[in-house]
């Protein structure tokens, strides 16, 4: 009798240790592993990752597998990013690998960006976007934006053209870069 | 004769010799979780740092040459510019680079501090000299200066010194993690406004905008393809008082398009707080003109 393949799933949450002094950016960050759907355990030694955010002009959320060293930072993440991250990346960390937002560098110190015209989405588009990004179906988007599922699929369409991509998924990660890029202060 | 080694050997003696010399030139300035980052020795009491490098903080730990602990409080952050200015507790008595120019081609090293005292160095060629550009914090930046070296992430804010000795600038990380240097020239005229004001006036609407195609329908009417809609108004700011509201779509700022950024950002400079603005905008498929009173940006 030939044995069945052995299968890793780890479906279930992982206990997560939250590092920080200051009691009120603890409970923000607890309820952010809350939503993410993992545990908060109250001692580091009980944790599966250790999670933080560092202060300072450029903060960010980091995550060390526990066990791991502190100066390693596996897991790096912006203040913005989504919940289904966070999660993606306390469970890549977890699972021993270094996790990052994508062209963390691309951002630093930059001159006034011509904008390009092409690439642009009009404001209908950039709801579409958003909901996208928030995970909304096209019905849904539809119901939300009180227009029909046509013209949710008319839209999708013209994004993807203007983003130059084909999955839901590629033009949720490449609207997070260019919303990043773009968002300008005055 | 000088044979080829001979030469080269002179070369590197040479630069080594320019690294040496750098050791007056830096500074670490620790950060929490035992890093550091590079700090540029200015003036024998102030310190340069690169002002998107440096954590928020009024005091901070500073090693010096040959290992000095020292401290330095913050004088004043210019993100225009890139520019953070802090005063040493205890003045550096080794000497400083004087500034100078560069160009295209030309060697430069970019220095860092290694934390204990010493120095880190880069060498590379001077890539790019472009004319004056403003950068997305709305600074203005008298020469675009693109350096053909890698930095690592602690030695970003390092002077860069050319091959004469003179101080050409403070390295930068542009975007892509390229290398660029901010020119003394621009770092004096900001540190002389900082050591004043505490910080660079700027022209501030109070609003957070990103660029959108107009939709088509309205094209004709507007008469412009691009617009800046309004993701969030600050409360209390110039634009929430006129009445801007998220969503609304900016067409042009005092008849300047909005689409040309780099028109508009200048005409919010320190000569434009307490003036009025025209703000064109659309609104639920209606054109409207909503007049604001630009304040002075507020520190963060």
């Amino acid at each position: 009798m030939k044995a069945a393949p052995v299968s890793f799933a780890r479906d279930g949450p992982l206990r997560v240790f939250v590092a920080d002094e200051d009691s009120a950016r603890r409970a923000t960050l607890s309820e952010i592993i809350v939503r993410a759907g993992h545990e908060l355990v109250s001692s580091k030694g009980d944790a599966d990752v250790v999670f933080s955010a560092t202060t300072g002009s450029r903060s960010q959320y980091q995550m060390v597998a526990n066990g791991g060293e502190d100066s390693e930072r596996s897991g790096v993440l912006d203040l913005d990013a989504r919940i289904d991250q966070i999660d993606a990346a306390l469970r890549a960390v977890a699972a021993g690998l270094v996790v990052r937002m994508p062209q963390v560098a691309e951002i630093g110190f930059r001159a006034i960006d011509e904008v390009d015209t092409d690439e642009l989405m009009t404001p209908r588009e950039l709801d579409v976007l958003n909901a996208i990004g928030e995970g909304l179906t096209n019905k849904a988007i539809a119901r939300r934006l009180e227009i029909s599922l046509h013209t949710v699929k008319f839209h999708i369409e013209s994004i993807f053209r203007k983003l130059g991509v084909r999955t839901r998924t590629a033009a949720i990660a490449k609207a997070s870069r260019l919303h990043r890029t773009q968002t300008l202060e005055l | 004769m000088a044979t080829q080694s001979d030469i080269l050997v002179l070369v590197s003696n040479a630069l080594a010799g320019r690294a040496g010399a750098a050791e007056g030139d830096v500074a670490a300035i620790r950060v929490a979780g035992g890093g550091h980052r590079t700090a540029t020795v200015w003036r024998p009491d102030l310190l340069v740092a690169s002002e998107q490098s440096l954590p928020k903080g009024d005091t901070f730990d500073t090693v010096m040459a040959g290992g000095v602990a020292t401290t330095a409080r913050l004088v004043g952050r210019d993100p225009g510019t890139n520019v953070a200015l802090l005063r040493l507790a205890q003045p550096s008595a080794l000497g400083i680079s004087g500034n100078g120019m560069t160009q295209t081609g030309a060697l430069a090293s970019a220095f860092g501090a290694d934390g204990n005292g010493g120095v880190t160095a880069r060498l590379g060629a001077v890539n790019y000299i472009g004319p004056q550009w403003h950068s997305r914090g709305g600074g203005k930046i008298s020469a675009r200066i693109l350096l053909d070296v890698r930095l690592s992430p602690w030695e970003e804010g390092g002077p860069v010194i050319g091959a004469g000795g003179d101080r050409i600038g403070i390295s930068t990380f542009g975007p892509r993690g390229r290398v660029l240097a901010i020119p003394a020239e621009t770092i004096e005229s900001v540190v002389a406004v900082l050591l004043q004001h505490g910080r660079v006036a700027r022209g501030w609407l109070g609003a957070a905008f990103r660029p959108v195609a107009v939709p088509d329908a309205l094209q004709a009417q507007t008469g412009q393809a691009v617009g800046l809609i309004v993701l969030s108004v600050a409360a209390g700011g110039p634009a929430a008082k006129s009445g801007v509201m998220p969503g609304d779509i900016l067409l042009a700022v005092d008849k300047t398009p909005a689409m040309r950024v780099r028109q508009v950002i200048p005409r919010l400079d320190a000569d434009s707080v307490g003036k009025a603005v025209n703000l064109d905008i659309l609104r639920g498929g209606a054109l409207v003109t909503i007049q604001a009173v630009v304040e002075a940006r507020p520190v963060t």
